[in-house]
Parts: C-alpha cells; sequence; structure tokens
C-alpha cells in the first residue's frame, strides 16, 4: 500500500501495507481504497515519525525537504502534470490526519501549488479564467486562515492577486512564502504544530491518547471537474440517507468544481445525468459504491470528480441520515446479511426511535384548508394549544395546567419560561438561526419561525395546530396520530430485536 | 459614572431572568451581600418581584432601567477599542448562529434534519469548529473585559462550557436550560446591546 522515499516519507502506491500508526487515519483510508481496487488521487504521506522527530527537536529533519520534492516528482510522474509550473499544473491538497481522529488539528488547505503564472497556465487549460482565479483566491484566504493562524480579511474579488498577498501579510502580519515549494514546507509544519494545540491537547489529555504519537500529512494531487464537458464532480449515497431506500442516490455537476457543489451558484443534476456524457464513469461509480458499503458495512457517502471522462474517488464515510433511513438500513443490511443483530441495534440511537415515534398530524394537509400562518419549519412536531403572547402569561397559565402555544415577534434570553411551558413556539420575524430556532431545537418544542410581521398577534386567545415539520400553524385542535409498531414492520423488527437483546442483558445481570 | 447597585442588580435581572442572588451576584461581579440588600430594596421599591428566591424586574422597572445605560455607558460608547471589540463581536455572532445551527440540523443529502446525534464525525466537527471560533473570539473577549472587568465573567463561562462540550457533555453546546455555550453567549450579546444602546437585529 506504500513505498518509502527515504526516512520520512512514502508513496501511496498500492505496494506493501504501512500501519494506520504511521501514516494517519486518513491516508490509511485512502491506501485502502486503492488496495479494493479504486482509483484516488495520488498521494503521499509525510510519516507520523517526522513529526514526533519535529517536535522533539523543535525543527524538521534535515532530509524533509529532499523527501518532500521527491513526493512532488512521484505525483508528476503519476499526474503528467508539473507543480509551479507548466502548461498543465500540478496542484496539491494539505490534510493532517493522526492514527485517531482528534480535534484541533489543521485544516485542509487545497489548492496549494497555484501562483500567477499556474493559475494563468489553469485557465488557459479549462478555458476559465474566472475559475482560475477564483481558485487562487481561495487558495491565498484557506493558506491566511489556516497556515498563517490568521483572519483573513474579505478579499475583493476585483483585486489582482499580489493586491490579495499585500491585503493578507498586512492582516495577518506574515507574509506568505513566495514559490509553491516553500508554501508546502509551512504547510507541513503547521500540521506538525496543530498537533500542539490548545484543543488538541485537551483531548489526549481527557481520551488519555499519548502526547509523542504525532500526525501524518497527506499530500495528494488535485483532480479537476470542470477541464471539459466530459468532467464533474458530485456526491453519492450509496442508499437513499433520508427514507433509506436502497438505490444509490446522489448529485452530479457537469463541467464543475467541488466548492461549487457546496456554494449552490449551480443546480446540481440527478446521478443519472452522467449518462449522457460519462457512462464509463457512472458504471465505475456504482461499482465502486457497492464495494465501498461491502467494505464498511454500513451506508457510505461517497464523493467523486470525474476529470476527462476519468473517474475519481476523493473520500467515503459512513452517511449521516435522518431517522426514517436510519431504522430502515438497519434493519435491511440485517436481512442482507452484511450485518448481526447486535450492530443493527446500535445504528439506530434511542434519539431516532423517538423521532420515528413522534405524533404527526393525521392529515398534513388539513383537508387543504389555508393554514392561519406559515413560516419557517425551525424544529419539527406537532403542538396544539391557545395562544399566548406574552412568556409571563405563557408560564403562569401552563401552571395552571392549560397548553398554551407561545407567539411572539421575536423572543430572547428573557422568553426562556415561557418557551420551556409551551407546547409549541411560533415567531413573526427571524430564520432558521434566530434564538427562537435555536432555543427550541435544544427544547424539543415545535417552533415555525419567521411568520410575517403581525401575522401573530391577532392569533391571540385562539385555538391552533402547530406543525413544526410543514412550518404551518393551523386553526383549532387538529387530529393527530401517535406512530407505533403496529404501523411499521420495520420498526416492529427492531424493537422485537431490541426486547431480546434487553432482556439477555438483564439475565446477565441477575446472579 | 460610576454604575451603583441599584442598577446593576437590575440590569443583571434584564440579562437573567428568575435568577436568585448568587446567579446575579455572579453575572455582575458583585458580592453577594451587597446584591441581597440591593434585590430587597428594588423589592421594597416595587421594581423587582420576588418569587421562591428568584426574582424578575417589575414591569415598569423594565422601560426606566433601558434609560439608565447612555447615563452608565457613555465612557464605553466613546472608547474606540471597547467600539471595535464589539462590532468584531456581532461578525463572530453571525458564524456562532450558523454554527449552532449546523449542531441543531445536519445536512442529509441536501436537505435540512434535526440532528440526532447519531453521526459523532458530524458532533466532533462542529465542536472542532466552535473551538476554532472561540479562540478567535477570545481575543475580542479579552478586549471587551479590558473595557469593562466585570465582563471577563462571560469569557470564562464560555470557556468552561466549551471545554465541558469538548469532553463530551455535548448538552454544554446550546441547551437552553444550562449555562451551555450558546447560553451564555446570548447573554453576552444581550449585555453588548444594552452597553452600546443597539437593538438585536435577528
Amino acid at each position: 500500500m506504500a513505498r518509502s522515499l527515504g526516512t520520512w516519507t512514502l508513496a501511496l502506491d498500492g505496494s506493501a501495507s504501512a500501519e494506520k500508526s504511521l501514516i494517519g487515519g486518513k491516508a490509511w483510508s485512502l491506501a485502502r481504497m486503492r488496495e479494493l481496487g479504486l482509483q484516488v488521487p495520488p498521494a503521499f504521506v509525510v510519516t507520523t515519525r517526522a513529526c514526533t522527530e519535529y517536535l522533539r527537536q523543535g525543527a524538521e529533519p534535515a532530509e524533509l525537504a529532499a523527501e518532500l520534492a521527491a513526493g512532488i516528482a512521484w505525483l508528476e510522474a503519476q499526474t503528467g502534470r508539473r507543480f509551479g509550473g507548466g502548461s498543465q499544473p500540478l496542484l496539491v491538497s494539505v490534510r493532517s490526519g493522526a492514527a485517531i481522529s482528534m480535534p484541533g488539528m489543521m485544516d485542509t488547505v487545497l489548492n496549494l501549488g497555484i501562483d500567477d503564472a499556474t493559475e494563468a497556465a489553469l485557465a488557459a487549460e479549462c478555458g476559465d479564467p474566472a475559475f482560475a482565479k477564483d481558485t487562487h483566491r481561495r487558495f491565498l484566504e484557506l493558506y491566511a486562515t489556516i497556515v498563517l493562524r490568521g483572519t483573513a480579511p474579505e478579499l475583493d474579488r476585483a483585486a489582482t492577486p499580489a493586491q490579495w498577498r499585500e491585503q493578507i501579510a498586512t492582516a495577518a502580519g506574515a507574509m506568505i512564502p513566495a514559490t509553491a515549494v516553500e508554501q508546502l514546507q509551512a504547510a507541513v509544519r503547521a500540521v506538525f504544530e496543530s498537533w500542539n494545540s490548545r484543543r488538541a491537547k485537551r483531548y489526549r489529555q481527557h481520551n488519555n491518547i499519548p502526547d509523542d504519537i504525532g500526525t501524518a500529512v497527506t499530500v495528494q494531487a488535485m483532480v479537476f471537474g470542470n477541464l471539459d464537458a466530459h468532467s464533474g464532480t458530485g456526491v453519492l449515497f450509496t442508499r437513499n440517507p433520508l427514507d433509506g431506500s436502497p438505490a444509490p442516490y446522489g448529485e452530479y455537476l457537469p463541467r464543475a468544481q467541488g466548492e461549487d457543489v457546496v456554494s449552490g451558484k449551480f443546480t446540481p443534476k440527478p446521478l443519472d445525468e452522467m449518462n449522457k456524457t460519462v457512462p464509463d464513469a457512472l458504471a465505475g461509480l456504482l461499482a465502486a459504491a457497492r464495494v465501498l458499503e461491502a467494505e464498511h458495512g454500513d451506508v457510505q457517502d461517497i464523493e467523486f470528480t470525474v476529470q476527462q471522462s476519468k473517474l475519481w474517488l476523493l473520500q467515503s464515510r459512513a452517511a449521516k441520515r435522518a431517522a426514517p433511513a436510519a431504522l430502515r438500513i438497519a434493519v435491511d443490511l440485517v436481512d442482507e446479511k452484511r450485518i448481526d443483530i447486535a450492530t443493527a441495534l446500535t445504528r439506530v440511537t434511542g434519539e431516532q426511535l423517538a423521532a420515528l415515534m413522534n405524533p404527526r398530524l393525521a392529515d398534513s394537509d388539513n383537508g387543504g384548508k389555508p393554514p392561519l400562518a406559515s413560516g419557517e419549519a425551525a424544529c419539527p412536531g406537532v403542538g396544539i394549544g391557545v395562544v399566548v403572547t406574552d412568556s409571563d402569561e405563557a408560564e403562569r397559565r401552563a401552571a395552571a395546567g392549560e397548553d398554551v402555544v407561545l407567539a411572539r415577534p421575536t423572543t430572547s434570553p428573557e422568553d426562556l419560561h415561557g418557551m420551556i411551558a409551551a407546547k409549541a413556539i411560533i415567531t413573526e420575524q427571524g430564520g432558521s438561526t434566530s434564538h427562537a430556532a435555536v432555543v427550541s431545537r435544544s427544547l424539543g418544542r415545535p417552533c415555525v419561525v419567521g411568520c410575517g410581521e403581525n401575522a401573530l398577534s391577532q392569533l391571540k386567545g385562539r385555538i391552533v395546530t402547530v406543525c413544526g415539520k410543514e412550518g404551518r400553524v393551523h386553526e383549532g385542535a387538529l387530529p393527530v396520530i401517535k406512530p407505533d409498531e403496529s404501523s411499521d414492520p420495520r420498526l416492529a423488527q427492531f424493537m422485537q430485536w431490541k426486547r431480546a437483546a434487553d432482556e439477555q442483558e438483564e439475565r446477565k445481570g441477575t446472579p | 459614572m460610576a454604575t451603583p447597585d441599584s442598577h446593576l442588580v437590575l440590569h443583571g435581572l434584564a440579562i437573567k431572568k428568575h435568577a436568585d442572588a448568587e446567579a446575579v451576584s455572579k453575572l455582575i461581579g458583585l458580592p453577594v451581600d451587597r446584591v441581597k440588600t440591593a434585590l430587597a430594596d428594588a423589592v421594597k421599591r416595587g421594581r423587582a418581584v420576588e418569587a421562591q428566591g428568584r426574582y424578575i424586574l417589575a414591569p415598569m422597572a423594565r422601560m426606566s432601567l433601558d434609560g439608565e445605560y447612555s447615563k452608565y455607558y457613555s465612557d464605553l460608547r466613546a472608547n474606540a477599542d471597547f467600539v471595535a471589540a464589539y462590532e468584531g463581536f456581532e461578525r463572530v455572532n453571525v458564524e456562532l448562529k450558523t454554527l449552532i445551527t449546523d449542531w441543531q440540523t445536519m445536512d442529509v443529502a441536501g436537505k435540512r434534519v434535526p440532528n440526532d446525534h447519531s453521526n459523532e464525525a458530524h458532533d466532533q466537527r462542529v465542536i472542532d469548529r466552535l473551538g476554532e471560533m472561540h479562540e478567535r473570539a477570545d481575543k475580542l473577549f479579552a478586549r471587551l473585559a479590558a473595557g469593562l472587568p466585570r465582563l471577563q465573567i462571560y469569557r470564562d463561562h464560555l470557556l468552561a462550557a466549551l471545554e465541558k462540550a469538548e469532553d463530551g457533555a455535548i448538552e454544554w453546546v446550546s441547551d437552553a436550560r444550562i449555562d451551555s455555550y450558546h447560553t451564555v453567549w446570548f447573554e453576552l450579546h444581550e449585555e453588548l446591546l444594552r452597553l452600546m444602546g443597539r437593538t438585536r437585529t435577528e
């Protein structure tokens, strides 16, 4: 899985295996993907041993600079691109990675290797000068925050890179090194230094992790999803992470780079879209999805890029999933004999089970009758009560046994007691990050925010039903249903396993 | 102008409703005996209401309190470094709100769903981001406390909440019932808005 480039670095070339303790968790999973026959962009690793040596003597091992150069030369040979020059520039990412993942470690620096000359080369290569310049700007911002550890100034998109560098130098009180090679060396050093950040040190102390095991640094070639019509980027879930249905689910952005997916600048297309331009990459992706799901025994979230028809896998990790998906996937994987029951039981948390059994409206549309008010759904659930517009009154009437719904223009800490007392919270102003939204979620109260100015004050004294899932306030007390095992065979199956396991646990407990 | 105890205790109640004398004392940095005396006096004069050892502001007292800040904090409002630090706080506040939302909800295939804390990697990542943000914000807290020493208490409480969350007690991120990171942050925001005579924008 790795080949030595000297004392301190290893190329992940798919040959002889390397210990996770030496190359760190992130490089290890990249190497593992290669072992499974999957295509990952070429990478080399500065080992944890180099970090330990740096921390011991307070400086990099003397040979490290030459070995970094050898690593870069290896990446150049693998990709046919050149670092810091040429018509097809090589850009790399630099990321930290200890054997055990921990907080406080350096964030990933992307696009290292871009400068004025390579920006021009990249612009010509992808035919998109704006993209090349934006890549340059994003690199400088990341470098300033992550490596120079300054607060990045807002870089004016219209300014020149020279002006950007000057702006950063003023704000951070430090210069960005002139050459890509020096930038790489500084980024590697910043990873080593992050080993002793406040957060990392506390984490190790709290979790009894030795202070001297060090972190590795992975340097990986960047791939480009925007070079031509046969390039693109996307994400695939091996199963639907919202409802858990077994078909792969994902999005593809033709002719786009990874950041574009996050920025929301473009509307992604369903994966099938790949059939039009890159059918082989889609076939390879679906095959890789099966391999990775089997390897991990769990639904995977896979990031990928297609560069000139060639598929590259960037990352695969256990997918975040909504409660219904967690249940369905856990039960299905047992049925498919991928995992055992004990594992399935760890895949659905108590909180998720509670969410699945949350009361909901019998008719979420209320027979088509328009709601009294509607806004942004901030916290799901159904709450029914009389509308009260003052937090003290809400507390008083709730204490007397009444069900109340608290309606406020906005909320502040002064309203906390009223929010705790209420069955639901509705506000006129504010969005999903407002105080009302944050506090109601922390209290588990159904909440609708931003219903509009004066939309709620006239509801005072009326009985309403708040649906925090759809973001609606309905007139009167609507019928609710409480889902249980009889309504969902998978839930019934899961609960049966859970009871059996609990009983067994109990028997073990009694002498 | 020196701020009298009578103003400070009512200010404390404006930030922390239903607080007892102990909690008010901690928040405003006055010995608990003096807080008790001032609170008893406020109750006598109808400016505060006591129920089972906890206090709230009387409605009229709230209005007169709001009018007092410009008198006691005119120096602070003219202190350029304090004002700059406050404005920095407002900028980080935008980040904090996004972060808390990412804590409470998570993005699943482009859809926001409640974070049921089933994905440890997601939770760790958010707490790590919170720690990173805190380290930057702490420089602002230091400048705020340099302008008004009693603000140091917020700095201490924020760090305490952060470290509990980092050690795995995740309710210390945003639980509204305890002095979680978000609770203290929000109180500090309320405090600063009052000192500076600004109003909250949602």
